[in-house]
């Protein structure tokens, strides 16, 4: 117990230093005093004031929000499924949200405003089929049923994406940060189209996480306990499918994230109880994202790195190093 | 056997009469019936593939029966939500998958979640739930360790104590000893009869013909489907029933509490 709660002291205040990191750090250093001063309003108009506000606050907000969005997608994913491989990947999600951007640079390239529409939409329409598949006919909702039919359209719409990009190889370039994964200082627009799909996941989420610890001790034990397990696995697989796909709409494709982060929470804090799990990977999640687009916007600038690419080649020697210990 | 109305004035805690239950169109179960009393353990026995284990699942509202009436105090399993179906009966599985990082502790804990509301907190009644589940079960000694670290008897009593923790008068085990060698059979096997002792209803499909004899009050033969005998052991395993069921030359012999089943394991000499 005491365990947990270090645990979760310890990722709020990586949290809050990788929050500090993102509006402190960049081309413009601003002092960690500063930005307390510019964030809680003693109200100082100048040109630090701007970059803060306008620029690195949304970012470090949307940071903050896919990364805790994506971790807790992948702990309930894992949990639902009761597969240590399970991501948003497995239900469809990120193979859809790449079509749909994709699409939207390809065939309406002078919109490219669309472009987080476009992978909402993908995203949860991938999901949707998904679901239409698995949880219908003989075993519907059965783990084996919902992962097959989510590699399946993975597959499908992963050959979409390579489809387009293929035939209309100058869009390359424009598709690669988004299937790579980063976050924009495009201000608070994102964030302004996506916040329904984002509260929506988390309101689910938070009903799913006893039902969730239920099913851990399998089928049978759920159902005998009143729960339903198909009805379980549903509702996390559309949380999920919700989180990710708005997540995709405003950072593009970032699965590592969602992946790694339950592991390490399970890890560290030695349970796999979701009441646990799930806080701590939307914490962790938040941290590392923000964390690590801080660094990848400042270790070359002021060239910008992708924040996905350069998380996963940092956090898979990290993530192998605690799997060795672990196992 | 003869399908009987349900009694419904003085509702026994379980009552299933001409049960059928069809899974993917195959007749698995096609005519059970049973009734358990307060306060006595049943041991539902019968051949591989008799349909024993599922006539269970139907009995506690897992599998959905195709005809028959199934009731839990008097009031029919369909009719009943989840929940309260969790205050009537506790089931526990054959084999529950062991996840990692979950405690004995933590697991009893999610056995009692079931008497919570949607998200309400637990009081002190719950925990208090908990932690005489884990006495009854004998699991205390271990609550903190984990799962995967336990022998196959230990997590038996901890799934035991998961049921136990819902509290309900009605506690339904799947072969709850088949995997488990003889000192933790003899464990388990005294565990069930000690709580039948404390006012606990138990209601077991057991492979182990001798074991059966030992602990249940009532025996339940089910073959092909059907419900053919029940009763006190002695009265039910007679060698007759035992070379018409199991197609074996045996018979049952009982001394001082020690049951035995002598086999002609190679045929008539």
């Amino acid at each position: 117990m005491t365990r947990r709660l270090i645990v979760l002291a310890s990722l709020v205040a990586l949290l809050l230093a990788a929050a500090i990191a993102e509006l402190a750090l960049g081309a413009v250093k601003v002092p960690p005093g500063e930005v307390l001063d510019i964030l809680f309003g003693s109200g100082k108009t100048g040109p630090n004031h701007q970059i803060v506000e306008s620029l690195r606050l949304p970012r470090t907000v949307e940071a903050l929000v896919v990364g805790a969005a994506l971790g807790v997608a992948g702990a309930i994913l894992q949990g639902a499924l009761a597969n240590p491989l399970a991501s948003p990947d497995v239900i469809g999600v990120t193979g859809g949200a790449g079509f749909g951007a994709i699409l939207i640079i390809v065939l309406f390239p002078e919109k490219i405003a669309l472009l987080p529409i476009g992978a909402l939409v993908f995203g949860l329409l991938a999901a949707a089929l998904v679901f239409v598949f698995a949880w219908t006919g003989r075993n519907r909702g059965s783990i084996a049923k919902v992962v097959l039919a989510g590699i399946a359209m993975l597959s499908l719409f992963t050959a979409g994406t390579t489809g387009l990009l293929a035939a209309f190889p100058e869009k390359a370039p424009s598709a690669i940060f988004f299937l790579a994964g980063g976050l924009t200082s495009s201000g608070w627009e994102s964030l302004d189209t996506t916040w329904p799909y984002f509260l929506a996941g988390a309101v689910l989420v938070v009903f799913l996480i006893r039902p969730l610890d239920r099913l851990a001790l399998g089928d049978d034990v759920a159902a005998s306990l009143g729960s339903r397990p198909q009805l379980i696995r549903f509702g996390a697989a559309v949380a999920a499918a919700l989180l990710a796909a708005a997540s995709a709409a405003i950072a593009g494709l970032l699965a590592f994230l969602g992946l790694v982060v339950p592991h390490v929470v399970r890890m560290a804090g030695r349970t796999s109880s979701q009441t646990f799990v799930v806080p701590a990977s939307a914490l962790g999640g938040a941290a590392l994202l923000a964390g690590g687009d801080t660094l990848a916007r400042t270790v070359r600038a002021p060239i910008e790195l992708p924040v996905g690419p350069f998380m996963v080649i940092l956090g898979v020697p990290v993530f192998l190093w605690l799997l060795r210990r672990a196992l | 056997m003869e399908a009987a109305a349900p009694t419904l004035a003085f509702p026994l805690p379980l009552e299933a009469y001409d049960v059928r239950v069809k899974i993917g169109g195959t007749a698995i179960v096609h005519g059970a019936t049973l009734q358990v009393h307060p306060g006595e353990l049943v041991a539902v026995v019968g051949p591989n593939g008799a349909g024993k284990s599922t006539l269970v699942r139907a009995i506690c509202g897992l599998q959905r029966a195709s005809a028959g009436v199934i009731a839990w105090s008097g009031r029919e399993v369909r009719s009943l939500r989840g929940r309260e179906l969790a205050r009537l009966r506790a089931f526990v599985p054959q084999r529950m998958p062991v996840p990692a990082g979950v405690t004995v502790r933590e697991a009893v804990t999610i056995g009692r979640s079931s008497q919570l509301r949607v998200l309400g907190r637990m009081t002190r009644a719950d925990r208090d739930a908990i932690e005489r589940a884990m006495a009854r079960a004998e699991v205390g000694r271990f609550a903190e360790r984990a799962l995967v670290t336990l022998s196959g008897g230990e997590l038996q009593r901890v799934q035991i104590a998961i049921g136990l923790a819902q509290e309900a008068p009605v506690l339904i085990a799947d072969e709850p000893t088949s995997q488990l060698d003889l000192g933790a059979t003899v464990e388990v096997a005294g565990l069930l009869r000690n709580l039948t002792a404390e006012g606990l209803t138990v209601l077991l499909v057991v492979h182990d013909l001798a074991l059966a004899a030992a602990i249940a009050d009532t025996v339940v033969v089910v073959s092909k489907g059907r419900t053919v005998a029940a009763g006190p052991p002695r009265q039910v395993l007679t060698p007759e029933r035992l070379a018409d069921v199991w197609r074996a030359d045996a018979w049952l012999s009982e001394h001082d509490g020690r049951t035995a089943l002598h086999v002609a394991w190679l045929g008539q000499r």
